[in-house]
This record gives C-alpha cells, structure tokens and sequence, in this order.
C-alpha cells in the first residue's frame, strides 16, 4: 500500500538537523568574533571544541522536542538541503575570507 | 614511544571509522534505491551502524584532537604549511559536527516504509547522499592536515 507521510520523529528530527547546522555555523563565527565568548566556552568545559559540541548537541535534542511543523517532505528535503549548504559554505568561507 | 604507539593507534581508529560510516552510507544509498520489503530491515540496520560508526570516529578523533593534537598544532604552525591548521583543521573541526547531525538522522529517516513511501525514500536518498560527499571532504582534509605535519618535520632537517 502507498503511504507518503513521514512519521512525526522523522520531521522533528530533520527540522532539528538543520536548527542545528545553523546554529553550528553561528556559533563558530561568535566565537572567532569574540574573544570572551570564545574564553567562556573554554572555562565551561576546559576546552572551546568541547563546549562547541556540548551546545550543538543539546540545541539538536531540544529543538527534536520544540519543533514538528506541519511541512512537506519536499519542503523538510529542501530546508535540510539549505541548511547544510548554507551552513556548510559559511564555515568555509569564514575561515577562508574573514578569519 | 608507547604513548606514540598509542596515539598513532587512535589517529588510525578515528580515521577507520571514518571510512566505515562513508561505506556504510553507501551501501544505504544504493540499497535504498532498490528498497523493497526484503531489504528494508538491512537498510535500517546499516543506516544504525553507519550511525554508530560515525559517533565511533567522532568521539576518538575528539579525544585525539583535545589531547594529542595540540602538540602537531606547534609543530604545523612552525612549518611551511601553516594553513593546515589554520584552514584545514579549524573548518574541520567544525564541519564533522555538521556531518555528525547527518549521520544521527539517518536511521531516524529509514526507520519509515521505504518500500511504500516514495517520499521517504528521496529523503534517505538526500541524507545518505549528503554524507559521503562531507565525509570525504572531510577525510581530505585530515590528509592535508598529516601533510601539514611531516612537511614541517622535514623542514626542521633540511
């Protein structure tokens, strides 16, 4: 039989992936940008990387939690798609040009 | 040198598993392209081990990377190569998070019908086509990373 919903998890969890791409992206240029944000999430953990992590984990599982919109799969695809993209390219292109 | 060894040990651990998740991922990409109900329970299992495989090489080369790295990180700087570590390793670093995410949600994505979704199966399509493409970037960066290091040695002899 043809059933073309996706289960609520599936969403929640995509919607989280790309909340948590952004996030990562926003993070990494926060922390470059300011020395007492970067020297923050070193006394938090012993180490910026770590705490880095820590955060973007815990984003990733809250937002699975805040999030399960009403949206397309096509429109999951294309926002998961975006934010990697998106995400992926700012990392690159800020330690490339602006770091 | 034991602690040489073992650091070695771990390096080639976390990269191990790195090329165990991008197979992996593979595998599921090209199975789910023909997913049917008979191979749907063996997408599902090899999407959990590329999963596993990915947390693996993630928190060993985490480990590697807070404790053993810093020491390679001098030696780079000092050499004539020192975009390794202030490209390379620094974009790298942050992008395995991204890849990470990737790898978490995989076995969320094929854990629906693949058989009878279409719609489902574009979207395990999507990630497990993601993955291997950053993984391999990835996995070149962490080539030009170890260049990064024995040119620098080989430097210091000349």
């Amino acid at each position: 039989m043809k059933n073309d919903s996706l289960s609520k998890p599936t969403v929640s969890f995509g919607v989280a992936l790309a909340v948590g791409s952004v996030a990562n992206a926003l993070l990494v240029i926060a922390k470059e940008k300011s020395p007492a944000v970067q020297s923050l999430m070193k006394r938090m953990t012993g180490h910026h990387w770590v705490t880095h992590v820590a955060v973007i984990v815990a984003i990733y599982v809250i937002s699975r939690f805040l999030f399960t919109p009403a949206i397309s799969t096509s429109r999951l695809i294309k926002t998961i798609i975006a934010s990697v993209l998106v995400s992926g390219l700012a990392i690159v292109g800020f330690y490339l040009l602006a770091d | 040198m034991e602690e040489k060894i073992m650091n070695e040990i771990i390096l080639m651990a976390h990269v191990l598993f790195g090329v165990a998740c991008i197979v992996a991922t593979v595998w599921v990409f090209v199975d789910t392209l023909n997913a049917r109900e008979a191979n749907q329970p063996r997408i599902r299992w090899v999407s959990r081990a590329a999963a596993i495989f990915m947390w693996s090489s993630f928190l060993i080369g985490g480990y590697w990377y807070v404790v053993c790295y810093p020491a390679d990180k001098a030696i780079i700087l000092k050499g004539p190569w020192p975009f390794a570590h202030n490209y390379f390793m620094e974009t790298k670093e942050h992008l395995v998070i991204m890849l990470l995410l990737l790898a978490t949600y995989l076995p969320v994505a094929a854990a629906n019908n693949l058989a009878a979704n279409q719609e489902a199966r574009r979207l395990v399509l999507w990630v497990s086509g993601l993955i291997p493409l950053l993984g391999l970037m990835i996995e070149g960066h962490g080539a030009i990373i170890a260049m990064g290091v024995k040119v620098a040695l080989l430097a210091r002899q000349i």
